[in-house]
């Protein structure tokens, strides 16, 4: 096999699989669940061959659009560390998730449909990893949006999952429109879609020399746009905690560990254009910190075990674009890689406790899981453990540390609410597993719960690897992707592990001393506990802005449909283009001596004019 | 007088109008079927009478258009034999050849 | 291999067709229909292999009436696959067939003529005889062979529209599609004698010489050039000789319909593009030439456009709607024969009728299930069909989308490029009417997609809510056509990359 078609293989197996799945086996899903398996499985294979593959090396690309001969738009890749590093994660995390959904989903109705969309979003994503410009990042990302549209409504019966599935689209869709202006902007500006001539012309020629700063905030902003939606930032975060009403084995992969992540990615991408505009780089930490911060309030206050997680990857994310917009991107990068693993760790692991306790989804009425699921309970207090960020042992610790670092370095104000998120996430993810693990049984759901069955806590006991040992030297390393350790190397700010560690330690004993033997939510009366449980009650803002604006512009839209469009400008031609319509269609009377007449008629006209015109 | 190739145009061109208006005023499909074969008549008249003045470099006819007409005269032969059985087709259905009967789809 | 085996292989095709049903008794005479098939699609494989183009080797130089180029392969295989997929169409229309040509049953129940499946092996081989003479019109560089392969097709086609004999509207489109077909071809021939008078030529290549000269008599040149394009305005359906269409259209049965409308079409245009490029090229004549085209092409594209709105017989829907898609093509015709940098209009056309072929042969085939099974080709038929067929359904929803020209589809890159060449010529006006045409097809386009969506069936119980049955070879035609809608739409850089 050539090494230079190896990326070709990755990218098109998925979508094999999904076709093959659509046009043939539609019927039976076992069949199916074994196409898209499988194809996962190999692709993780090639996946790990693909790390060994140089920086160098070129790989045939497809010229997609011939628009003129300066302007090809290509499906190409791009394989540096940054993609491969990514693909590593997308295919492991797929394979594991691939796994455990062949039990999870094992009496579904729409199996063969399910897995098809999962190799449709495998393949998808596939494409914006190894995307080397835009235009091709933009028509995965899209497609990336369509297949997550697909996994969150795969319950379609079920109003609440159609809901979703819609929300998440069109949220996505206002993100996506700004990413549109943004990548019109650069090919305006730098007159190039792809990444590597973008970046050297920036450096190297310095063509957006005497373009205005506006102009340049504009461009970076509007691609960041992008990321807000597909990433879930403030304002665009509502999606993702609805998304949660996919399977939850969609939620691992695509709403946890890769598809939101592509947000950051992308922002990995091209953070050589952050720089180029004063301030682009501070709005973007900021929407960062605020995203962590108020997602990691809400989580505190939830009683649905996968909210729970979902606000905390909300908050996850957040972390990382603040990354990025300190100039962080490497740090950024390191922590969507540790942070893949372990979330979707957690998020399998609860996928797990929901099968065991027959789709319960409420940590309140669980309870005593602990001694019920051994092996669930062990990987998922690892999981917890690396989200914290427990020092030295666990692969959280080093990337949150890394982006601390960076906190610290650059920005104080950003340093501080990211320790203060420290605090709020030992506190809500030991609450979870002190109501949902330890304690007393409180339903009957939570009492006949058993350890589930090898095909899913394999899956979890591979992720818990990772999850320790991704954070390590020796790991990274022997995968040759050095540039997603920290860049701010060098001595270990003591200070800062003290406090981290110190915030941590007592978010922990907080919730556990609060928490520990209670069977209801001992501060629902409160008035700030409220507030977040109702999650800022930002979706009902939005519902009453929609409806307001909404309700304005249908009556605004009403009035000028009624009196300029219908009453003017649609009347007038829909009703003489349909009465001319009848007219030529009277022309059309059945009679051949008419027919006749009419073609002698066309014939003289023809003549007159070509002749003698 | 002489007899040029404008008076061969004349009569072909009078054959093809003739044609034409038949097919235009008949109304019974055999009588249309026979003008079109006048019209062809007049194609063909206007070939011959081109292929008479366009003298090539030997000073001979031009026989490519004496060729072509054979052409014409065979494929009209299958033509009217195509034509005339779909006509007795139809006649046997609808026991009429006029055409001002056939019109059982409009608009 | 010589390019002309091709065609001398159809034939033999055919032939053998109609031997094997004289000699051979067959239970089922679907069987010579997947005889025919393949056979085709050897000579396609052929076609794109096998044979030398361009350069003296593909081109015999001894017979100056052949040739063999790029568009020449490519019309080639357009009319190969069209006939294809009409055959596979009659295979499934054969017992609709059956029922227009064997007379009333008698009382004894037994309908021998049903059974033994009467005519069946012509309706096949025909077709195939048709096919030849399309494939030998492309090729075709001189009066003569134009003139003959031209009347092979129509001929053929008299015979096919009117094959249900005991069937009104079968006939009923055979007479007025002969009369009319026939008128024209009086004035193709009239139009060649004036053309060869004018210039003395019959091989295009000497024409083309000759009109550019300067002693060319102007007014007999275009005198012939009218009487021309009034015959293959006919042939294409533009308006003002249109007319025929929607009739000749509805009364035909389904696989002829489908095989007029693409394969007629098709071969219609390959003429028309060899028959203008010496007119074109005239420096004299070409100003006449194109503002007359231009004319035509916006009548063409008001017309089809504006008369299908009201329809509501799904097959005159068709009808006119691929009198609009003539119009688009005209607009491409109509433009001089090349700008740097953007696409031929010989790469336009070619392109644009390949993605006709792929979308209109899908609605077709779909709707010739619909007529076989439900015995209907009314709007109505389809209100429901995605839930009582959704694959079906989603085949009919693509080949919609694709003929309103919905981006990422095959439909849409087709009129891209035409829109884009008109708009090199300037042609501000064409292009405005193109705008209405197109914005009043993806109303009644997406009015059939409404009703097979979103509409439930007139009465529940009735055979709207029963799926209709999809025999595989259909079946894999219809993904095969719906996979090159996308690939096509998606990746036009595969097609056009042989005319670059």
């Amino acid at each position: 096999m050539e090494e230079q078609n190896l990326p070709w293989i990755i990218l098109l197996l998925p979508l094999l699989s999904a076709v093959s799945i659509l046009l043939f086996t539609r019927r039976s899903g076992n069949i199916s669940a074994l196409i898209s398996t499988g194809s996962a499985l190999i692709t993780l294979l090639l996946g790990v061959v693909l790390l060994r593959m140089p920086d160098d090396a070129v790989v045939a690309a497809f010229p997609w659009l011939n628009l003129s001969s300066n302007f090809v738009v290509e499906i190409g890749f791009q394989i540096d560390q940054l993609s491969r590093g990514m693909m590593f994660v997308v295919t492991a995390i797929g394979a594991a998730v691939h796994v455990f959904s062949l039990a999870y989903m094992k009496d579904d109705e729409g199996k063969a449909r399910y897995f098809a969309g999962l190799s449709f979003f495998m393949f998808s994503m596939t494409g914006i990893v190894f995307a080397n410009n835009f235009v091709m990042m933009f028509v995965f990302w899209e497609l990336v949006g369509f297949s997550s549209y697909v996994l969150i409504g795969h319950w379609f019966e079920k109003n609440s999952a159609a809901d979703a599935a819609k929300k998440a689209f069109l949220t996505n869709r206002i993100g996506d429109f700004g990413f549109m202006i943004g990548i019109l902007l650069v090919w305006g500006l730098t007159k190039s879609i792809y990444f590597t001539q973008i970046a050297s012309e920036v450096v190297d020629e310095q063509v957006l020399e005497g373009v205005s700063n506006g102009l340049l905030m504009a461009m970076v902003l509007c691609v960041f746009c992008g990321a807000i939606g597909k990433s879930a930032q403030v304002p665009l975060h509502v999606w993702l905690p609805d998304a949660m009403e996919g399977p939850t084995p969609v939620s691992a992969l695509i709403h946890a560990a890769t598809m939101v992540a592509a947000g950051v990615y992308m922002l990995a991408r091209i953070s050589f254009l952050i720089p180029m505009s004063a301030g682009a780089g501070e709005v973007i930490a900021w929407i960062g910190a605020i995203t962590a911060l108020i997602a990691a309030l809400m989580a505190l206050q939830q009683d649905d075990i996968k909210r729970i997680l979902a606000y905390s990857t909300l908050s996850q994310l957040g972390y990382m674009v603040m990354a990025v917009g300190i100039h962080a991107a490497d740090a950024a990068m390191f922590h969507l890689f540790t942070h893949a693993f372990f979330k979707a760790l957690l998020f399998l692991g609860s996928g797990a406790v929901i099968y065991a306790c027959h789709h319960e989804q409420n940590i309140w009425k669980m309870g005593g899981l602990a001694k019920k699921m051994p092996i669930t309970f062990v990987t998922f207090v690892i999981g917890t453990a690396a989200l914290m960020g427990l020092p030295f042992v666990t692969s959280g610790f080093f990337s949150k540390e890394a982006i601390l670092g960076a906190a610290l370095h650059g920005h104080k104000a950003l340093f501080v609410i990211a320790a203060f998120i420290v605090l709020l996430t030992a506190f809500y993810m030991t609450r979870l597993i002190v109501v949902a693990f330890l304690g007393k049984d409180r339903s009957d759901n939570a009492a006949k719960a058993k350890e589930v069955p090898a095909l899913m806590w394999v899956p979890l006991v591979l992720l818990a690897v990772p999850s320790v040992v991704a954070g390590y030297e020796f790991f990274y390393k022997g995968m040759k992707l050095s540039p997603m350790s920290p860049a701010h190397e060098g001595p270990v700010n003591v200070w800062l592990i003290v406090i981290s560690a110190a915030m941590l330690v007592f978010g922990i004993g907080m919730a556990f001393w609060g928490y520990r033997g209670e069977s209801t939510e001992p501060m629902r009366l409160n008035r700030i506990a409220q507030v977040f449980a109702h999650k800022f009650y930002i979706d009902e803002a939005y519902a009453w802005l929609i409806k307001v604006f909404q309700d304005g512009l249908a009556a605004f839209t009403n009035f000028f449909d009624r009196a300029v469009l219908d009453g003017v400008i649609a009347r007038l031609p829909a009703a003489g283009a349909f009465r001319l319509g009848s007219v030529m269609r009277r022309l059309q009377s059945g009679n051949l001596q008419s027919y006749g007449f009419l073609f002698g008629l066309g014939a003289v006209l023809i003549i007159y004019l070509v002749v003698f015109k | 007088m002489e007899v040029t190739l404008n008076h061969f145009l004349f009569v072909s061109g009078l054959l093809f109008a003739i044609g034409l208006a038949g097919v235009l005023v008949r109304r019974n499909v055999i009588v249309i079927f026979m003008c079109l074969e006048l019209m062809l008549s007049a194609a063909n008249l206007s070939l011959v009478a081109f292929s008479r003045f366009n003298l090539t470099e030997s000073g001979g006819p031009d026989y490519n258009a004496q060729v072509f007409l054979f052409f014409i005269i065979t494929v009209a032969a299958a033509e009217v034999a195509v034509g005339l059985a779909i006509i007795v087709a139809l006649y046997r259905a609808k026991q009429t050849t006029d055409v001002t009967q056939i019109n059982s789809m409009k608009n | 291999m010589p390019a002309y085996y091709l065609e001398i292989i159809v034939v033999v095709l055919g032939l053998t067709v109609l031997m094997v049903e004289t000699f051979v008794s067959l239970r089922d005479k679907r069987s010579l229909g997947w005889l025919a098939i393949l056979g085709l699609l050897v000579v396609l494989v052929l076609n794109f292999t096998v044979v030398e183009t361009g350069g003296e080797g593909g081109n015999t130089p001894f017979w100056s009436f052949y040739v063999m180029d790029i568009p020449a392969q490519w019309f080639k295989g357009l009319a190969l696959l069209a006939t294809i997929f009409v055959i596979l169409m009659s295979v499934d229309f054969s017992r609709v067939l059956s029922k227009g040509i064997c007379p009333e049953v008698e009382d004894d129940g037994v309908d021998d003529c049903a059974e033994n499946q009467v005519a069946l092996s012509e309706f096949f081989a025909l077709p195939i005889f048709i096919c030849a003479g399309m494939m030998w019109m492309a090729s075709a560089h001189h009066l003569v062979s134009i003139f003959v392969a031209l009347e092979t097709v129509t001929i053929g086609f008299y015979v096919i529209v009117a094959f249900m004999r005991r069937n009104v509207g079968s006939l009923e489109a055979g007479v007025k599609y002969l009369i009319l077909g026939a008128l024209s071809t009086g004035f193709l021939v009239y139009g060649f004698a004036w053309l060869f008078g004018v210039t003395g030529e019959m091989e295009l290549g000497a024409i083309a010489d000759a009109l550019n000269a300067p002693d060319v008599h102007r007014t007999g040149a275009l005198f012939a050039f009218a009487l021309i394009l009034i015959a293959l305005c006919f042939k294409i359906g533009a308006v003002p000789f249109q007319i025929w269409i929607p009739d000749v259209y509805q009364g035909a049965p389904m696989p002829v319909t489908a095989f007029l409308s693409v394969g007629s079409k098709a071969a219609g245009f390959v003429i028309l593009l060899r028959l203008l490029e010496p007119f074109m090229a005239s420096e004299m004549l070409n100003a006449n030439v194109t503002s007359v085209l231009v004319i035509i092409a916006a009548a063409t594209i008001l017309f089809g456009n504006l008369a299908a709105l009201p329809q509501t017989n799904f097959k005159r829907l068709l009808a006119y709607s691929s009198v609009s898609h003539a119009g688009f093509l005209l607009m491409a015709v109509a433009s001089a024969p090349a700008h740097p940098g953007v696409v031929s209009p010989v790469a336009a056309v070619s392109y644009y009728l390949a993605a006709y072929l792929m979308m209109t042969m899908l609605a077709f085939l779909i709707m010739n299930l619909i007529r076989v099974q439900r015995g209907d080709e009314n709007l109505e038929a389809y209100k429901g069909l995605a839930k009582s067929s959704p694959f079906l359904a989603f085949a009919m929803l693509v080949a919609m989308a694709s003929l309103a020209g919905v981006p990422l589809t095959a439909g849409f890159v087709g009129k891209f490029w035409v829109f884009v060449l008109a708009l090199q010529e300037k042609h501000y006006y064409l292009v405005a009417f193109g705008v209405i045409g197109a914005a009043a097809g993806f109303y009644y386009y997406l009015k059939i997609v409404k009703s097979m969506y979103w509409d439930s069936p007139a009465d529940a119980g009735s055979s709207a809510a029963v799926p209709v049955v999809v025999a595989w070879p259909t079946r894999i035609a219809i993904v095969l056509l719906v996979v090159g809608v996308f690939y096509f739409g998606v990746n036009p850089g595969a097609l056009l990359s042989l005319f670059l």
